[in-house]
């Protein structure tokens, strides 16, 4: 229990030793967040588009913001954690105790992401049910973070890992945001990870409910992500000869 | 004649480097197109609103919603990739250059070497981007278009390559992503921004290439020559800044 402490907290204080990484996780909620509100309301009704509120662009900002700070933070955890991780095993750390570490590093940083997120959105919106959605944008955050993390534990290289999770960010937003662009979105936009997160905060924030299979569909698919990285990372250090102490 | 030799050898090394790396082709390859099919997809078949110019003057137009939506997603494609390839071609420049250094490169000489490597990158991007979209949609000049595809990708390649001069990986990443996006996609875009555009979304790198995007792929005539050149100077004064921060970088590492 000591160790795991000692490694997150070491994690985080690596973390806040860049300034700058602190300092943008605060200043880019505010930039995509109002920028995303204000643009989306200059959108013109048409006769099958319907104009998007400010305040529902904002949200889709805040939980796009969140999805791909964390997403991008996740892949650099545990890319950056591979060299690291495999000296420390030697010292004697256990590998599943390290794994933890990271992840829950991941975590605590991400919930704080998304505070700031929340608070952003707090200036100009009153969500009916304030806890619940904090907790749906920090769930939000953590789906893509361990998204993030699951890349990066199978594509160890910072340059592909980023692609691939902007590009799915992306696409992600564009379909489950309810884009008024969009029309004839196929099925399988549901199994996509902002889809069931965006309902959850989109009613908590709007009608103060939720409905309780989206919220079973997103722990699960947390789960499903954890162990995933926990397999993969578990085997791809097994085969660097780093995880058999 | 050693120094053409020097730039040619780091510049096919670097070539080569990328060309190895099948997961990285690709994915240059998957993502645009798994990207731009869906944007013409699912995009609703209307007719929307475009404030653009015709016959010099700014104007309304009625154009298909899919058509507009692919001029926009096709440059917010290659100027994403293109802007994380110069971030990580800097943040590898940072670590291994210093070596060239050592032995006895001179710094336009990586320097040349590596924008070699940025541009090809981003022509192959970019024409991978056109490629995708021209299944869906043709623009009314496309070499007009191809052109302020070609600059805007570069313009964003450079300032990759400055982000990651400035600040560590995780930060460049995370500015490489919202830049492009806020720019290009909500601040540029003519669904979105329907009255005149504020004055510091002008000094975007996206102002000008996007212009003539919309007019010479949505318009029949060109309008917008002007702003292809303005384009070509935010060019040129971004690879500029590039490198003297390049230079010195370098130079700091010999030091």
């Amino acid at each position: 229990m000591r160790r795991f402490a000692v490694g997150v907290q070491s994690n985080v204080r690596t973390f806040l030793r860049t300034p700058l990484n602190a300092i943008l996780a605060i200043v880019l909620p505010l930039v995509v967040i109002e920028g995303w509100g204000q643009a989306m309301a200059g959108l013109p009704s048409m006769p099958t588009v319907e104009a998007i509120p400010i305040d529902l662009g904002r949200l889709l900002g805040g939980i796009f913001g969140v999805a791909i700070i964390a997403g991008l933070m996740g892949l650099v955890q545990m890319i950056d954690a591979r060299d690291a991780d495999q000296r420390l095993v030697r010292t004697g750390y256990p590998p599943h105790v390290l794994l933890a570490t990271r992840l829950a590093t991941l975590a605590t940083v991400t919930v704080v992401v998304a505070a700031v997120n929340y608070a952003v959105l707090r200036l100009t919106i009153e969500p009916d049910a304030s806890v619940a959605a904090f907790a749906f944008l920090a769930l939000a955050g953590l789906v893509y973070a361990f998204i993030g993390a699951l890349v990066g534990a199978v594509m160890p290289r910072l340059f592909e890992g980023s692609l691939v999770v902007v590009f799915l960010a992306m696409m992600d937003a564009f379909l489950s945001g309810d884009s008024p662009l969009a029309a004839d979105v196929p099925d399988f936009v549901q199994y996509f990870p902002l889809y069931h997160p965006k309902q959850l905060l989109q009613s908590a924030v709007f009608e103060g409910t939720f409905a309780t299979g989206d919220l079973l569909f997103v722990g699960g698919y947390i789960l499903v992500l954890l162990a995933a990285v926990t397999a993969i990372f578990g085997w791809t250090m097994r085969t660097a000869g780093g995880w058999s102490a | 004649m050693v120094g053409v030799s020097r730039t040619t050898t780091a510049f096919s090394i670097g070539l080569r480097e990328q060309a190895r790396n099948y997961v990285l082709l690709g994915l240059l390859i998957v993502l645009p197109f798994a990207f731009i099919t869906l944007a013409f997809a699912v995009t609703q078949d209307v007719q929307m609103p475009v404030r653009t110019l015709v016959d010099g003057e700014v104007t309304t137009v009625p154009r298909a919603m899919p058509d507009v939506h692919g001029v926009i997603m096709t440059p917010i494609t290659s100027a994403l990739i293109a802007g994380l390839a110069g971030l990580f071609l800097m943040r590898e420049a940072r670590d291994t250059d210093g070596r060239l250094a050592v032995v006895g490169y001179r710094a336009r000489q990586v320097i040349a070497a590596r924008f070699g490597v940025l541009t090809t990158l981003t022509v192959v991007v970019t024409a991978v981007s056109i490629g995708v979209m021209l299944a869906d949609f043709w623009p009314e000049h496309l070499w007009w278009f191809v052109a302020a595809m070609i600059v805007l990708s570069m313009t964003y390649g450079l300032v990759g390559m400055l982000v990651g001069a400035a600040v560590n990986r995780l930060a460049g990443m995370w500015l490489m992503l919202i830049l492009p996006m806020l720019d290009i996609g909500l601040f540029q875009d003519p669904l979105f921004i329907q009255s005149s555009p504020d004055w510091w979304m002008k000094l975007l790198p996206g102002y000008h290439p996007v212009r003539v995007m919309v007019d010479t792929g949505l318009t029949s005539g060109v309008d917008t020559a002007a702003s292809l050149g303005w384009s070509v100077v935010y060019l040129a004064v971004i690879a500029v800044c590039t490198v003297f921060v390049y230079y010195r970088e370098t130079r700091f590492h010999r030091g």
